[in-house]
């Protein structure tokens, strides 16, 4: 039997117990507050405390590990061998952003601490005569699910419908009903969100440092997060939302988007999106229910991002390189109503539309060289010409610029700004203006 | 009767511990120190509270009881489901023996109550009467002086031997 075919057991519903034994003989039982699978062969258990468990695995490696089937009670006997303790790196992450989930559904999270993720190999596997259930019918077919949302994403034409078709495919083939999509900073310090569904606030726009919360964590470590239970440790941007609500006088001007979120998020599942080993950004889904994502659901989004990911690298190359002819200029359109004022920050490249912030950053440098462009005249636009532009600089050669026009054309809507984007074709797109602006240019030395 | 004082004096409310509505988990090991595991159904302490009865199925245990008959030694843990609060024993003399009727009525009232204690904490009583099952018409006990006792909660106290400051 193969460690697969019962992983279900060790998603810590019911707990694991083990046995091992000291070099003067006398055997031991411990219950295990955290098991994960690594392979067919191989899993690994946290050390948390310097106890009994600890002192006999260093000296006598072998061990029996009881696990229980949550759906059917069915019971199986693994014989283990300790390997070795990892105390950084993917696993090890991975394991104690799981803890903090476990450890504050019991109350415990000052005692809970990961010390380290030991690794055993799995010798064998018995199953304990008895009399289980019949396992019930899976909720639905994951395999399917993910055939169908491979369908989706391969029939997407450019980045925008290749994101649409990702959260439709969470939506309508994995019934996820909260998701969003991160992408990294060209700078590869910080990830912005490009896409969401099931939030009151879409959370466009939005930024996580690497490294912080389930998902600066899961893109930091390169390795999906997997939260089955309510966790206050790891519940990314709670503090900044909470800050923004409560803005003061002082921070009027606020340039942070608060990112989206469940207030009550019980489970969680934040999952890499790379490009061969190029990380690119951050699919997460999350549910007000304990325990909705197994390890099946990570199997097939960690599958998924893997395709959403060669996608996004083909779309970003085919962007630049279009060759479709620019269309003829259209007739600027009326502007009409009062003047809004514009202005932008050097600072931080932040843009507001009289009191309301739009957007900071690229995005807001590539709006304002979009609007000065626009005063002189100009409304239609190629994205390579964009890349090439001084006056935006982007962060990386590899920066992905049509996600940053997505991002600007979703939060201009949003807003309700004036002005909109438009895409024209392949790498092409217009900017349009509603209302006569006027652009104020503030010089770096003077913060928003 | 135990055949020596017991190095552990459980007290009353060990006793009731042990013989409530707790999972019971056995461990033994064997000539090459590899250990071995089984769930137990229900336990009993004698009225001098020197030995402890453990009520096992045997076709779930028959490496477990090759190993006791061995070199008795074992180790078991005692745990509440709902408050998590444990309790290990160990001894060194453990002896393996057929259930009487009074040992099936024993294990039958320990079923009926950890159906009630796992349904505290939402596991559905179809999963812990199956959890349960069993063939009681080849039930064994396990019985055996507890030679020491530990804290067996989950925290920085687990392990710390029973009576001993934390």
């Amino acid at each position: 039997m193969n460690l697969d075919a019962i992983r279900d057991c060790l998603d810590g519903s019911i707990p694991g117990v083990m046995a091992t034994c000291a070099p003067d003989g006398t055997p031991n039982v411990a219950y295990l507050s955290q098991i994960e699978y690594l392979d067919g062969s191989h899993l690994a258990l946290s050390f948390q405390f310097f106890n009994k468990t600890r002192h006999n695995i260093l000296a006598n490696p072998q061990a029996r590990l009881l696990l229980i089937h949550p759906q059917t009670a069915a019971m199986y006997r693994l014989s283990l061998r300790y390997l070795r303790t990892e105390t950084e790196g993917p696993l090890f992450e991975r394991m104690r952003a799981k803890l903090a989930g476990i450890a504050s559904h019991v109350g415990m999270s000052e005692v809970f601490r990961l010390k380290g993720s030991d690794v055993y190999r799995v010798q064998a596997i018995e199953q304990v005569p008895g009399r289980p259930l019949p396992p019930s019918p899976p909720r639905r077919n994951l395999l399917a699910a993910v055939r169908h949302g491979t369908q989706r994403l391969a029939a997407a034409a450019d980045l925008e419908s290749l994101l649409e078709a990702m959260l439709a495919s969470l939506r309508e083939d994995f019934e996820v009903r909260h998701a969003m999509v991160l992408l990294l900073d060209g700078g590869g310090r910080k990830l912005f969100t490009v896409a969401s569904c099931g939030y009151e606030q879409s959370g466009i726009g939005s930024e996580i440092p690497l490294g912080e919360g389930v998902i600066g964590v899961a893109a930091r470590e390169g390795t999906p997060i997997r939260i089955a239970h309510m966790t206050s440790e790891y519940a990314y941007g709670r503090a900044i939302r909470e800050a923004v609500a409560q803005g003061d006088e002082a921070d009027r001007l606020e340039t942070a988007i608060p990112p989206p979120g469940l207030a009550e998020s019980r489970s969680q599942l934040a999952v890499p999106i790379s490009a061969g080993r190029r990380l690119l950004g951050v699919l997460y889904v999350e549910s007000p229910q304990d325990l909705r994502f197994g390890y099946d659901d990570e199997d097939a989004l960690v599958t998924l991002a893997a395709q959403l990911g060669l996608a996004i690298n083909l779309f970003r190359d085919a962007a630049e390189s279009a060759a479709e002819p620019a269309p003829a200029q259209q007739r600027r359109r009326r502007v009409a109503g009062p003047t809004v004022t514009v202005r932008h920050y050097a600072e931080n490249d932040s843009v507001f539309f009289g009191d309301d912030y739009l957007i900071k950053g690229v995005a807001g440098a590539i709006l304002w060289a979009l609007l000065r462009d626009h005063q002189a005249g100009r409304s239609s636009f190629a994205n390579r010409e964009l890349r090439l532009d001084p006056r935006i600089r982007l962060p990386d050669i590899s920066d992905n610029l049509e996600a940053r026009l997505i991002l600007l054309q979703r939060r201009l809507l949003e807003r309700e700004a004036c002005v909109r984007l438009e895409k024209t074709g392949r790498g092409r797109f217009r900017l349009c203006v509603a209302r006569p602006l006027q652009l104020v240019d503030v010089p770096a030395g003077t913060r928003p | 009767m135990p055949a020596r004082p017991p190095a552990v004096q459980l007290d009353a409310e060990h006793v009731r511990f042990v013989e409530g509505a707790v999972s019971i988990i056995v461990a033994a090991r064997d000539a090459a120190n590899a250990p071995e595991l089984v769930r137990a159904q229900g336990c009993r302490v004698s009225r001098d509270r020197g030995q402890v009865q453990l009520f096992v199925q045997s076709a779930q245990a028959q490496a477990l009881f090759d190993d006791l008959r061995r070199n008795g030694r074992l180790a078991v843990v005692f745990t509440s489901p709902s408050t998590h609060r444990s309790l290990q024993l160990k001894g060194d003399d453990a002896s393996i023996a057929r259930a009487r009727p009074a040992d099936l009525a024993r294990v039958a009232a320990y079923r009926a109550a950890m159906v009630a204690e796992l349904g505290r904490i939402g596991i559905s009583e179809a999963l812990a009467l199956a959890l349960l099952a069993g063939d009681d018409a080849t039930l064994s006990v396990v019985a055996f002086t507890p030679a020491a006792a530990f804290v067996q909660t989950p925290g920085p106290d687990a392990g710390r031997p029973l009576g001993a400051a934390p």
